[in-house]
C-alpha cells in the first residue's frame, strides 16, 4: 500500500494562478523522491499539500486528492496529520516556538501527546542525532542560521514520522553539514520527499527524481533516467563547472591585514588577512561560524575591525544573506532604484539582468523566495560598485538561474574586484578566479581561522 | 528561582506602581526594577532601557503642559487660542512625575520579565493557561526580533550606499519591517500548526522545580503589594 497518493491535484492560492495543475503521483514507504524545478515552480506547494497545509492553512482553490496513510487531507487537519508527517521549512528562523534548543524539539512531542518522560530522552537523542546534542541547553536565539536548521531538522525527527518533508533543507548548510543532514534523513526510516536546488549529493542517494515545472510534473523517473533527461532537456542542473580563464588583474581594492572581530567578547574574526583585486573573483568559503560573514562585512565597511587593518579603495557594496532586508518599498523597481538615487530606468535594466523584467510592478513581498534573492541581487548590483561583496547569494536560486548569474558576474567581473561568500561549491567553481577558505571545525570554536586560511584555485572547491 | 513566581513579583511590582499615589514609593519600585534589569544581558537591554526611560521623559514633559490643575502656579503663561492659558503648578508638575514614574516601573517589570525569565519554564508551568502563556511569550519576542530585523534593514541600506537619517528616514523603516513581522507570524503559524499545535490529547516534559516554594514567593508578592500601597 502507497504511503501517501496524489491524484490528479490542482490549486491556487488565493488571487492567484494556479500553482499546481493536475499533479499525479504517489509515495511507497521508506522511499526517497528528491524533487527538483525552478523558483517558482510549485515544489513547495507540493510538500504543502502532503502536510494538508494546502489547503487548510492558505485557503484558496483546490481540487483533486491527497490521501496520506488512507487520509484524505481534504478532510484532515495538518496538526492531526503531525504524528505522520513531519515538515521542514525553508527558513529555519520563522519555525522556532520556543527560547531554548531542548525545548523546541519537545514543542512537536508534547503537541503529539507522548508521554511526558519519553519526551526529553526522545528530544535529546534527535538533538545528538543531527550532531547537534551540545546545544539543547542554549538558548534559541543565539543560534546561527545553520545551526538553528540542525536544530529544526532535529525537531522533525524527534516526532519519528513515517513521511519526512524537506524544503531546501541544505539551504544555510555548508558541505559538510549538508551531507551529514542528507545521510541523517535517508536513514531516518521514513519515506523523504525532498527539494532542493544544490541537487549534486541526493541525484545518486535518492529512489526517484521529479522535475516539477509551471505547476506540473515533467518527470517521474529513477536516478539513471532522470540524469540522462536532465542532461537532455534542463543541462543547467547536471552541468559540470568549466574552469575560468586566468583573470587580468589590476590594482588592489580591498587589503584585509591581520583584521580581529569580537561580538561581545567571543573572536569571530582572527587576524587573517586577504587582498583582492579589480578583475578578480574570490570565493569566501568555509563551515558554518567560521566567521565568513563577518570577515565579508570588515571587507565592505560595515563593520570596523577591532584590531589590524583594513583598506578599501573605491565605493563597496555588500548583499546581506537574508533578502528579507531588500523589501522596504512598494514596488521592485523602486527597491532596486533606491541605491541609485531612485533612477527607476536603470532599475528596469538590473530587474531584467536578473531575470526579473516584467515584475517591475510587483510588490516585493509578492515574489517567491527566489525571485525574492534575485531582486536583492539587483538592488545591489545597480549600485556598480568598485568592491561587491555578495553574501551567500544563490539562496533558493534554481541551477539555470545561478548560471545566468555566474555569466552576469563574469561579465561584469574586469569592472570591479569580486568578494563572494558561499557554500555552493558548484557556484564558487563556475564563477570564482580563486576560491579563500577560512576557519577550522565549526565544532571547534578555538580554531584560529588565521591559521586556516588558505587560497587555492576555485576548480578545486569541492576537494574539501 | 522559578520563572512562574518571579514574574508573579514582577506582576506585583507593577500593580503597586499603579496603584501607589506616592512618588516615593513609585520611586523606589522603578530604582529595584532598574537594578534588577541591570542583570540583563548587556546587549539586549539597552532597547528596553531606552524605550522606557525616552517614553517616561516624555510623559513628564508633556503631562504638565496637557493637564489644568492646582493653584500652586511655578510659572504663569499667555493665552493660547484652543489650548486656553498655559501655565505650570505643582501639582501639574507632581502628576506628571508620577505618570512618567509609574509608566518607567511598569517598562522595567516588563523589561526584567523579557530580559531574565525563561518564558519556556513559564509555558511549562503555566497550566490551564498554557495556550495564553505561549501567545504572550511568542509577542514578547516581538521586541528583540524588531530590533534585529530593523538592524538588518539598516545594514542592508549602508551596504548599498543608502544613509538613513533623521526621524523621516527612520519613520519609512517601520511599514517594512511591521509587513515583515505579520510575515514571519503566518510563518510561524503555519509552523506550529504543520507541527501538532491544536491537537487534542497534548502533554508536556516533566517541569524542573525551582529552588523557591511558589507559596513563599507568592506571599512576597502580596508584601510587596500591600506595602507599596501602605507607604
Amino acid at each position: 500500500m502507497a504511503l501517501a497518493t496524489v491524484e490528479r491535484v490542482s490549486f491556487a492560492y488565493p488571487d492567484s494562478e494556479p500553482a499546481l495543475r493536475d499533479v499525479s503521483f504517489s509515495l511507497e514507504p521508506g522511499e526517497a523522491v528528491l524533487v527538483l524545478g525552478p523558483s517558482g515552480s510549485g515544489k513547495s506547494t507540493l510538500l504543502r499539500a502532503l502536510a494538508a497545509l494546502v489547503p487548510h492553512f492558505h485557503g484558496g482553490r483546490f481540487s483533486g486528492r491527497v490521501d496520506v496513510l488512507g487520509r484524505d487531507t481534504r478532510l484532515t487537519r495538518p496538526a492531526e496529520l503531525a504524528d505522520t508527517v513531519a515538515t521542514l521549512f525553508q527558513d529555519p528562523e520563522d519555525q522556532v516556538v520556543m527560547a531554548r534548543v531542548e525545548h523546541e524539539v519537545a514543542f512537536g512531542l508534547e503537541n503529539l501527546g507522548v508521554a511526558p518522560q519519553e519526551i526529553r530522552p526522545r528530544a535529546l537523542a534527535a538533538l545528538r542525532a543531527v550532531g547537534a546534542g551540545g546545544l539543547a541547553a542554549r538558548p534559541t536565539y543565539e543560534l546561527s542560521s545553520g545551526e538553528l536548521q540542525r536544530v529544526c531538522f532535529a525537531a522533525a525527527l524527534a516526532l519519528r514520522p513515517r513521511l519526512l518533508l524537506l524544503d531546501e533543507p541544505t539551504s544555510q548548510l555548508d558541505p559538510n553539514g549538508a551531507a551529514a543532514l542528507v545521510g541523517h534523513a535517508l536513514e531516518a526510516g521514513a519515506a523523504v520527499f525532498v527539494t532542493e536546488h544544490r541537487a549534486e549529493r541526493l541525484l545518486d542517494a535518492v529512489d526517484r527524481i521529479l522535475f516539477v515545472e509551471d505547476g506540473r510534473i515533467l518527470l517521474d523517473a529513477d536516478p539513471q533516467r532522470a540524469r540522462a533527461w536532465l542532461a537532455r532537456e534542463r543541462p543547467a542542473w547536471v552541468a559540470e563547472p568549466t574552469p575560468l580563464p586566468e583573470p587580468a588583474l589590476d590594482e588592489v581594492v580591498v587589503s584585509v591585514e591581520d583584521a580581529s572581530f569580537a561580538y561581545g567578547g567571543r573572536t569571530v574574526v582572527d587576524r587573517p588577512s586577504l587582498e583582492v583585486r579589480r578583475g578578480e573573483i574570490v570565493a569566501l568559503t568555509g563551515p558554518n561560524g567560521s566567521g565568513k560573514t563577518t570577515l565579508a562585512k570588515l571587507a565592505a565597511g560595515l563593520l570596523e575591525p577591532a584590531g589590524g587593518a583594513v583598506r578599501r579603495f573605491g565605493r563597496a557594496a555588500y548583499l546581506s544573506q537574508d533578502p528579507g532586508r531588500y523589501l522596504t518599498r512598494d514596488r521592485a523597481d523602486e527597491e532596486v532604484a533606491l541605491g541609485i538615487g531612485g533612477d527607476l530606468e536603470r532599475g528596469h535594466r538590473w530587474l531584467a539582468a536578473v531575470g526579473l523584467g516584467g515584475l517591475q510592478h510587483r510588490h516585493p513581498r509578492d515574489l517567491s523566495s527566489g525571485e525574492r534573492e534575485r531582486l536583492a541581487l539587483a538592488s545591489v548590483l545597480a549600485v556598480e560598485p568598485d568592491l561587491l561583496v555578495l553574501d551567500e547569494p544563490t539562496r533558493g536560486v534554481d541551477p539555470q538561474r545561478k548560471a545566468e548569474l555566474a555569466e552576469l558576474l563574469r561579465a561584469a567581473a574586469p569592472k570591479r574586484a569580486t568578494l563572494l561568500v558561499t557554500h555552493d561549491e558548484t557556484f564558487a567553481a563556475a564563477t570564482a578566479h580563486r576560491s579563500v577558505a577560512i576557519g577550522g571545525s565549526s565544532r571547534d570554536p578555538n580554531a584560529s581561522n588565521s591559521l586556516l586560511l588558505a587560497s587555492r584555485g576555485a576548480g578545486s572547491a569541492g576537494d574539501d | 528561582m522559578s520563572p512562574g513566581p518571579a514574574a508573579a513579583l514582577l506582576g506585583a511590582a507593577a500593580v503597586a506602581a499603579l496603584l501607589s499615589e506616592r512618588l516615593l514609593s513609585v520611586a523606589a519600585i522603578a530604582v529595584v526594577l532598574l537594578g534588577v534589569c541591570l542583570h540583563g544581558p548587556k546587549d539586549r537591554r539597552a532597547l528596553y532601557l531606552w524605550g522606557t526611560f525616552v517614553a517616561g521623559f516624555w510623559v513628564a514633559v508633556l503631562t504638565p503642559l496637557l493637564a489644568a490643575e492646582g493653584s500652586h502656579y511655578l510659572w504663569e503663561g499667555p493665552t493660547v487660542p484652543v489650548l486656553g492659558p498655559l501655565g505650570l503648578t505643582a501639582e501639574e508638575l507632581e502628576a506628571g512625575l508620577l505618570s512618567a514614574l509609574r509608566l518607567v516601573a511598569v517598562g522595567l517589570a516588563f523589561a526584567a520579565y523579557a530580559l531574565l525569565l525563561d518564558h519556556d519554564r513559564l509555558v511549562q508551568a503555566a497550566g490551564f493557561a498554557r495556550r495564553s502563556a505561549l501567545a504572550v511569550a511568542l509577542a514578547t519576542r516581538l521586541v528583540p526580533t524588531l530590533e534585529r530585523d530593523g538592524r538588518g534593514l539598516l545594514e542592508a541600506l549602508h551596504g548599498r550606499g543608502v544613509e538613513v537619517r533623521g526621524v523621516a528616514d527612520h519613520a519609512r523603516l517601520l511599514s517594512p519591517l511591521l509587513a515583515g513581522s505579520l510575515e514571519r507570524g503566518l510563518n510561524l503559524a503555519e509552523a506550529m500548526e504543520a507541527r501538532g499545535y491544536g491537537r487534542s490529547g497534548a502533554t508536556r516534559a516533566p517541569a524542573i522545580r525551582g529552588r523557591l516554594d511558589r507559596p513563599a514567593v507568592v506571599a512576597a508578592a502580596a508584601l510587596v503589594l500591600a506595602g507599596a500601597l501602605w507607604l
